[in-house]
């Protein structure tokens, strides 16, 4: 229990940090593709983590990039919607006989199908809403609907990758 | 009572997440709505201190760049001494010179492809950074200051699709308002220049200085495509930036000397 309250920790400031320091100055295809990855802390928060932790721990994530960007509630709004939203696909995905609370949402444990909806959903989801909160009108509905789905795409990708550089210690026991 | 109790009890995620939502939601606002009013930004010390270190990485990939600038600058600065400068000129140049100081500062975090961008510098208010003060860089404009901390400074980039800055053709001396809607760093929109107003291609815009931000004549871009739209009465423009933000190192804040008595002249209530 202990041991993985320390990893969470870790791997909430190390996610926060990577991001603020090197995602967030990647300039890629103009500006049209911003993965925010720290997102995969609030995914792959154990299967038994309180619905109250998850929010609040949404919160504080999404208030440290805060922080980082200067942009006082966009992240954290944004990290709140995803862990509402967290609750509601856990409960809508969830296997027929409940979770193993042995495994944990990461693909390795899940399968990539599984894991591609719950998360691609959340990801889509916040980086909608951070997007639109970011440009504050709707009258360029499509390009940034575009930008949110390609970015979206691209944080995907690198949360498999993490996942897959992070795979040795995270085989079901 | 009992009931409420059980009903609140039952809700008690719900409820949660409205009250975060709510929360972050005023934070927004607020944030949007009193820019001078938040604590929340890079000009806050440990975060000041963590880009600074990320800076510190950075700058030796960027000497090059930063040392031919520097060079350049040098080299306007000779061109500007050693050439007989007109009468006229030296007024102005004697006038300014009493009127605004510069204050150098670097560069420690910056952003460019957002829709609103930031940069935090590595002075703050000991250095005699104050917000609202103009930010220009070697080739032209930068940003505003929005918040400052003793160590280190936020600045509101000019790439943000809510700043504008009031901005004069040189060759013409008509007024307009520089905005960035692009979404290019190299490039922003000159907008509210009059059909009638003769702009041509590679007309040099410069900052108007009315404003106690900027200094006037500060040079901003040149003019690169000129659209008319048949039903607007306005010129359409497109100006490509001195500097390119996506390089700068090394920025000049301008302290306006005579802000504080400009100022409390036009707060003075209007007697009947």
């Amino acid at each position: 229990m202990i041991n993985t309250v320390r990893n969470h920790v870790l791997s909430f400031l190390l996610l926060v940090l990577l991001q603020a320091v090197v995602l967030d100055h990647l300039d890629l295809a103009n500006g049209w593709v911003v993965p925010y990855l720290y997102v995969l802390f609030l995914i792959s928060l154990p299967f038994d983590t309180p619905p109250w932790a998850t929010l609040v721990l949404g919160f504080v994530l999404g208030m440290a990039m805060d922080f980082f960007s200067s942009t006082p509630g966009m992240h954290a709004s944004a990290c709140v919607v995803m862990a509402y939203a967290r609750l509601w696909m856990l409960r809508i995905l969830a296997p027929r006989d409940g979770y193993d609370y042995t495994r944990r949402p990461v693909v390795q444990h899940m399968g990539l199908t599984w894991y591609m909806t719950y998360a691609g959903v959340l990801v889509l989801l916040h980086h909608l809403w951070l997007f639109f909160v970011e440009v504050y009108r709707f009258d360029d509905f499509l390009s940034t609907f575009l930008r949110s789905l390609m970015s979206a795409t691209a944080t995907l990708i690198l949360c498999l990758l993490a996942q897959a550089l992070t795979s040795r210690e995270s085989r079901p026991r | 009572m009992r009931d409420l109790f059980r009903f609140l009890f039952r809700q008690r995620n719900n409820l949660l997440f409205l009250a975060l939502m709510g929360v972050s939601v005023s934070l927004l606002i607020n944030g949007n709505m009193h820019q001078r009013a938040q604590a929340i930004s890079s000009s806050n010390a440990v975060i000041g201190q963590i880009y600074a270190w990320r800076n510190e990485v950075n700058e030796f990939t960027d000497l090059r760049a930063v040392n031919r600038q520097l060079a350049m600058a040098l080299a306007a600065e000779r061109n500007r001494r050693h050439t007989l400068p007109q009468q006229d000129t030296v007024q102005t140049i004697a006038d300014s010179a009493r009127r605004y100081s510069f204050i150098t500062a670097q560069v420690i975090n910056s952003t460019t492809h957002k829709e609103r961008n930031y940069i935090t510098l590595g002075s703050g208010s000991l250095a005699g950074i104050a917000p609202d003060m103009g930010v220009i860089g070697m080739g032209g404009l930068v940003g505003i200051v929005r918040d400052v901390s003793p160590h280190f400074a936020l600045v509101t980039s000019i790439l943000g699709n809510e700043f504008r800055t009031s901005v004069q053709l040189k060759r013409t001396g008509h007024f307009g308002l520089l905005g960035w809607d692009t979404s290019d760093p190299r490039t922003a929109s000159l907008i509210d220049v009059a059909n009638h107003v003769p702009v041509a291609l590679g007309d040099t815009v410069v900052t108007r200085g009315n404003d106690g931000v900027f200094p006037p004549g500060v040079p901003v871009g040149v003019v690169i495509a000129v659209n008319n739209d048949p039903g607007s009465n306005f010129h359409d423009i497109r100006v490509r930036l001195g500097e390119d933000l996506t390089r700068t190192a090394y920025v000049h804040v301008v302290a306006d000397l005579l802000k504080a008595e400009r100022d409390s002249l036009e707060a003075m209530p209007a007697l009947p």
